[in-house]
């Protein structure tokens, strides 16, 4: 584990989609750490807060020592976060917690809700880079709040809205269904024999989508242990000492968010006791 | 240089006076980013006879400048503590202090006793004080109780025995006479005060058990007080804890009378901060040329008879 505590600079600050804002963090012993999916707790001096705020990397470029984060105002910390711009320092700690397991060489669906898309851009990167044919699907309110689909050249990206302004009108996890339930949609990796036809899904978004994919993947026969989610908790310290960010494991007890996830494979948490959280 | 160290009683001797709090630090290995160099001392996660997975989620909230938390003792129990965890620390320069929390009279001394003689175990610091479990707050509210459980443990181990206080209480001074006279070295002041937060937008409690500790800055001046007033009514040393995030936090807890202080929430944001504190310190003996620690309480030794 690399722990790097020396700020970084924010050297861009831009919109990548309605409602969201990304920030282009310069800090290269953040950049050349880690995996896709792994998360770093920001630093915010914003008055009477007291936490740092857990955001995955969108991307990572260890070339040029960037990273960055795509996140939305819910709070006084991404408030906060959401007026830095070129020039501020940013202190951030990690990477910490574990990334998605890339490997393997079946074709994978990234499925995406709301800013859960946010983890996305160096996921996707990644899996094309190790050769694996990706489809991402990507859920929002509206086509505005979609992030483009530029940000994934050389994946099949699909769209889904609530109201019906993009792609198609529902959620990104109706577009899963949708796909399992006719594989003739898919590119030919998805439908071949080889590697038993199947697939890998990793997905990230509200709980109460996670849930609808668990469900989702279980009316298809689709194996849990196949599906791999980014958890969403409250979280407090982020390297495991304070115990917050519980989860309910499988068959009893709890995962610790920060340690053993955030990336966890969906056979591991118990989804009738998962509870969606508020986020500051 | 001034002297830093504390004397904690009973042989157990601090080289600073800056402590991490019990429950903030796990067992000592979880924050590679914290310089152990800046430390006196490390209390330990709350430690149960038997594991314990803890409460169900949601389990911290943010509030105005603090945090509330309801974990539940979520702990590997003490054999584990003993087995994995105690020999790692027998290598350390650095003494580890086993909280060491309970349901019963008898769960509280065999903790004790299977911690008792443990090499690496420098200490015992007993939590009366848990508002987060059924029970954890029954030994601390009642002079009566946390003499009696005080008194069962001091006469079960021959560590350096710390009983940490919860402010949630009427009348605190009265608990830590009770602990002294039960045979405690030391006392911790302050626990978490009980609170609560609500998610207004889903129309319920923020923490799953309803209420949880409050920690942080917002109770700084609370545990200030408190410190203030049992450093007057005891003549064993006394910990300040509770929401110290700065040099000059630390240093108010050191004035009011406390022998040390220990970091809690802070650990949880700047992993450099007891270094910061440290080195604050440090700085303001040599500015006030002071010869060491002890001579920080703004009061006179007439008032704090244990300095």
């Amino acid at each position: 584990m690399t722990i790097a505590l020396a700020p970084g600079k924010v050297v861009e600050r831009s919109i990548p989609m309605a409602g969201a804002i990304e920030l282009t963090v310069h800090h290269p012993p953040s950049a050349r750490a880690g995996v896709p999916g792994q998360f770093f707790q920001l630093e915010v001096k914003a008055p009477q807060t007291i936490l740092r705020r857990p955001y995955s990397a969108a991307w990572t470029d260890p070339a040029t020592g960037r990273l960055g984060f795509i996140f939305n105002v819910v709070g006084a910390g991404s408030a906060w976060l959401s007026g830095l711009d070129e020039g501020d320092e940013l202190e951030l700690l990690g990477p910490l917690g574990n990334g998605f397991d890339l490997e393997g060489d079946r074709p994978a669906i990234c499925v995406a809700g709301g800013l859960g898309i946010a983890v996305f851009p160096g996921v996707v990167q990644a899996l094309i880079a190790r050769g694996r044919t990706v489809v991402v699907l990507e859920g929002a309110r509206t086509a505005a709040q979609l992030l483009p689909a530029s940000r994934f050249p050389d994946a099949d990206v699909r769209v889904a809205t609530d109201d019906g302004s993009a792609g198609h009108r529902g959620s990104a996890v109706d577009l899963v269904s949708n796909l399992l339930h006719n594989r003739a949609q898919l590119p030919p990796p998805f439908t071949g024999e080889g590697q038993g036809g199947r697939i890998d899904i990793l997905s990230c978004g509200p709980t109460p989508m996670l849930r609808a994919l668990i469900a989702a993947a279980r009316r298809h026969d689709i194996p849990l242990a196949t599906i791999q989610v980014a958890l969403e908790t409250p979280m407090g310290c982020g390297i495991g000492t304070c115990l917050g960010c519980a989860a309910p494991r499988s068959g009893g007890g709890y995962v610790l968010t920060c340690q053993e996830g955030p990336c966890v494979r969906g056979d591991r948490i118990d989804w009738d006791q998962m509870t969606d959280a508020f986020h500051g | 240089m001034a002297d830093l160290t504390v004397d904690l009683g009973r042989g157990l001797r601090l080289r600073s006076p800056i402590m991490v709090a019990s429950g903030t630090f796990g067992y000592g290995f979880d924050a590679p980013q914290v310089d152990h160099g800046s430390l006196g001392a490390i209390v330990s996660k709350g430690t149960t006879l038997r594991a314990r997975e803890g409460n169900a989620p949601i389990r911290i909230a943010e509030t105005p400048s603090g945090m509330l938390n309801a974990i539940g003792l979520q702990n590997p129990g003490v054999d584990h503590v003993v087995r994995a965890y105690a020999p790692q620390w027998a290598t350390w320069d650095l003494p580890v202090i086993v909280n060491v929390a309970g349901d019963s009279v008898d769960e509280y001394v065999a903790v004790a006793r299977r911690l008792n003689g443990v090499e690496g175990v420098a200490g015992l610091e007993l939590n009366i004080s848990c508002p987060n479990v059924e029970s954890g707050l029954q030994f601390g509210v009642d002079p009566t109780l946390a003499a009696e459980v005080t008194r069962a443990v001091r006469a079960a181990t021959a560590l350096p025995l710390i009983v940490k206080l919860t402010p949630n209480v009427t009348d605190i001074v009265a608990i830590a006479r009770a602990v002294e006279d039960a045979g405690a070295d030391a006392v911790s002041a302050i626990n978490t005060y009980v609170g609560m937060a609500i998610d207004v937008r889903r129309r319920r409690p923020m923490i799953s058990r309803q209420s949880g500790g409050l920690s942080g800055p917002a109770i700084k001046p609370l545990a200030l007080h408190a410190v203030w007033q049992v450093a007057a009514a005891v003549h064993i040393p006394v910990i300040g804890v509770g929401g110290i995030m700065t040099p000059a936090d630390a240093l108010e807890f050191l004035l009011a009378g406390a022998a040390a202080v220990q970091l809690g929430t802070v650990n949880y944001v700047r992993p450099q901060a007891a270094a910061e504190i440290l080195e604050g310190i440090t700085g303001y003996l040599a500015l006030h040329d002071l010869p060491d620690v002890r001579a920080l309480p703004i009061r006179s030794a007439s008032v704090l008879t244990h300095v």
